[in-house]
């Protein structure tokens, strides 16, 4: 059975991708996508309804809906891993129990909430644990004989908070579990029903380091609701936001590889080449972290028409600096050796859960979803760098994309011109919509139901739920010592795991 | 809220035969729980240890453990989860000890208001000692506020980010 044409045999809907199933056909469809490799990008509910999303061909969605029945759905796990997780925190959420599910623990709710099933029709009572979250072992994780240890949530080293339970045998880790949902803030709650323009800021604050990725993701998928289009050089103006945040997100992530690695002169560097980096574009752009300059309809900016001498600056800025940074990478004493053979992942890690973005390139996956972006035409180019998935390839990887994205940023001055910038208003019209955008840690997907001039329901997909299970699948066989190293070379970022 | 305050007050002021000395040579020590939120207070307190703000020469160091730490450092809406651990954390650092909030969400919840998974911030839940605000806040910003518990200026390091070369650049443990 092909899926595809699966999916398509349901009834239609407002939304010219979107396809109503009854629930054998939804059975169905679960049987078929163990044979087929048709890629799953994320199950949602919105109260009444549950949602898959596929992304057949590049950028192409294509969704299928199935009503609840008593609050019921057949899971999608026991055909894509990853969805074990997209079905947990729908349950934790309003209730919606997936039958047949490979893992039923709670993902986000750990009984400390104000009321649980906080999203459905009727919120059930408080939790009633006090004191810290207890870990709730898989019997996977239980049967595994060795000492348990634990690391997180709170290790004073500045991230997410998010707790990793290892059973060890000796140095070497032989099981891993994580908890999270310690971060989990109730952005769905949030989203719904709020303003067009507050939801774009609780986008933005999804995960930093992301947050102009989120931005202009939720923000296509807004004007693809409306039906509007923006213009070419605002567009471009994003794409500037996407690769600025790219370049300073990999330094960061890069110098947190190389201080877990003991090379802490490394680690100087890529800061403060960062903090250059910053120095220069904080004052045209508005803020560091690039926050809420990407908005419905255009972008905000504080002087978009110096962006293109920003870009010209960054790009002199890069010829200057970059070309050490990235030598310094290969050749400091030490380094790569440390790095090496740490944390592979292979082929069929990334495959099993459907992960993409630098990590899935370090692997041999040539993932990006800039390759069919609009915005990107004639200027994303294929790059293939080192595949062998280990800790030093990923961090490969992220030092090339670091002089792609400013090779990039130079490559758009011309396109920029004198662009003011700005916004066009839309008009929020009743409908559906969605918007991707390759982020740092890879793709960013909305999607978005707009009524009444408000944002009904927002689904969200980041590369988090995918580089979550390959990092508990992962760590088994891997020293003790390496885990902060394998979960920053991962991106694992416990903010936008928990929402 | 069961976060037990204990005495600040003497901490880092004048007179006091307990004290721990501060200035250069006795950095304030610091241990930061984010305790939810995007995270993005936490990077730029990431930039502030390790970027070219010279953290250290102005008399602050980040440790990993709460027992080695004179003052707590908050960032993130504090969701229910996260309070348990912050008592934790609270009650093992040695007294005096200081409580610190990075960041809107810290303060009064910012973007994140309270819900049915957050508290939305610390404010008139506990004694704060020090409020930095900002979503987030520059590490300039943060160093500018940590050094106000001193009540000195921060000129030294304001030069250090203007100085443009990587000699200025420090880390932190």
């Amino acid at each position: 059975m092909d899926p595809v044409a699966h999916i398509r045999a349901g009834a239609e809907t407002g939304t010219p991708w979107r396809f109503r199933l009854e629930e054998l056909a939804w059975r169905d469809l679960v049987d078929g996508l163990k044979q087929a490799k048709l890629p799953f990008a994320g199950l949602w509910c919105d109260g009444t309804d549950v949602h898959v999303l596929f992304l057949p061909h590049g950028n192409q969605p294509l969704a299928a809906t199935l009503a609840l029945e008593d609050g019921r759905y057949p899971a999608l796990s026991p055909a894509r891993a990853v969805s074990s997780l997209y079905e947990r925190m729908v349950f934790d959420l309003y209730g919606a129990e997936a039958m047949w599910a490979r893992d039923v623990r709670p993902l986000v709710d750990h009984e400390v909430w104000s009321s649980t099933t906080p999203l459905a029709v009727t919120p059930g009572p408080a939790g009633g644990h006090k004191g810290m979250i207890a870990f709730e072992p898989s019997e996977a994780f239980t049967a595994v004989e060795g000492l348990a240890a634990g690391v997180g949530p709170a290790t004073g080293r500045m991230e997410a908070p998010c707790h990793v339970a290892l059973t060890l045998r000796g140095e070497t880790i032989a099981a891993a579990e994580t908890v999270t949902g310690y971060a989990h803030r109730g952005m769905a709650l949030r989203w719904r029903n709020s303003r067009v323009d507050d939801a774009c800021r609780l986008t933005g604050r999804v995960a930093a380091g992301c947050s102009a990725a989120h931005q202009v993701a939720f923000c296509q998928a807004i004007e693809a609701a409306c039906g509007e289009q923006i213009g070419h050089e605002v567009s471009q103006l994003r794409v500037v936001l996407l690769e600025l945040e790219r370049c300073v997100q990999h330094l960061y992530t890069l110098a947190a590889l190389a201080r877990e690695a003991g090379a802490v002169l490394v680690a100087s560097r890529c800061m403060w080449f960062r903090e250059q980096i910053l120095k220069e574009a904080a004052p045209v752009i508005g803020s560091r972290l690039l926050m809420d300059h990407c908005v419905p309809g255009g972008v905000s900016l504080r002087s978009a028409s110096e962006v293109g001498d920003l870009c010209t600056r960054l790009t002199e800025l890069g010829d200057d600096i970059y070309p050490g940074l990235a030598d310094l990478w290969r050749s400091y004493p030490g380094l790569s050796a440390r790095l090496a053979g740490v944390g592979v992942l292979d082929r069929a890690g990334w495959e099993r859960v459907g992960l993409d973005g630098p990590v899935a390139r370090a692997s041999g996956s040539d993932s990006d979803c800039r390759r069919d972006m609009r915005l990107y035409d004639g200027l994303w180019r294929f790059t293939a760098g080192r595949q062998e998935g280990s800790v030093e390839d990923r961090a490969a990887v992220l030092v090339d994309e670091v002089g792609e994205s400013l090779r990039m940023l130079g490559d758009l001055v011309p396109r920029l011109g004198l662009t003011a910038g700005g916004r066009i208003d839309l008009s929020y019209q009743d409908g559906e919509g969605i918007g991707m955008t390759e982020g740092p840690w890879g793709r960013v997907l909305y999607w978005v139901r707009l009524l009444n001039g408000r944002v009904e329901h927002v689904f969200l997909r980041d590369p988090s739920y995918p580089a979550l299970m390959a990092f508990e699948s992962m760590l088994p066989g891997q020293n003790v010592a390496d885990v902060a190293l394998i979960k920053a070379s991962l991106g694992v970022n416990a903010a936008a795991l928990d929402g | 809220m069961g976060l037990i305050r204990a005495v600040f007050d003497a901490a880092f002021r004048q007179g006091g035969g307990r004290l721990k000395p501060v200035g250069p040579r006795w950095p304030l020590l610091l241990f930061h729980v984010d305790t939810g939120g995007c995270g993005g207070c936490g990077m730029e307190l990431q930039a502030l240890a390790t970027g070219p703000y010279d953290a250290q020469g102005a008399g602050f160091g980040f440790v990993q453990s709460p027992r080695a730490a004179d003052a707590l450092l908050v960032t993130g809406a504090v969701t229910r989860a996260m309070m348990p651990v912050l008592e934790t954390a609270w009650q093992a650092m040695p007294t005096p000890k200081g409580l610190i909030c990075v960041g809107n969400c810290a303060v009064d919840g910012g973007i994140f208001t309270e819900s049915y998974a957050v508290m939305g911030g610390l404010d008139r839940k506990v004694q704060i000692d020090l409020r930095i605000p900002g979503c987030p806040p520059s590490p300039q910003d943060v160093l500018e506020g940590l050094c106000s518990l001193f009540g000195k200026r921060l000129e030294d390091s304001a030069a250090a980010v203007q100085a443009d070369g990587a000699g200025s650049s420090s880390t932190s443990s």
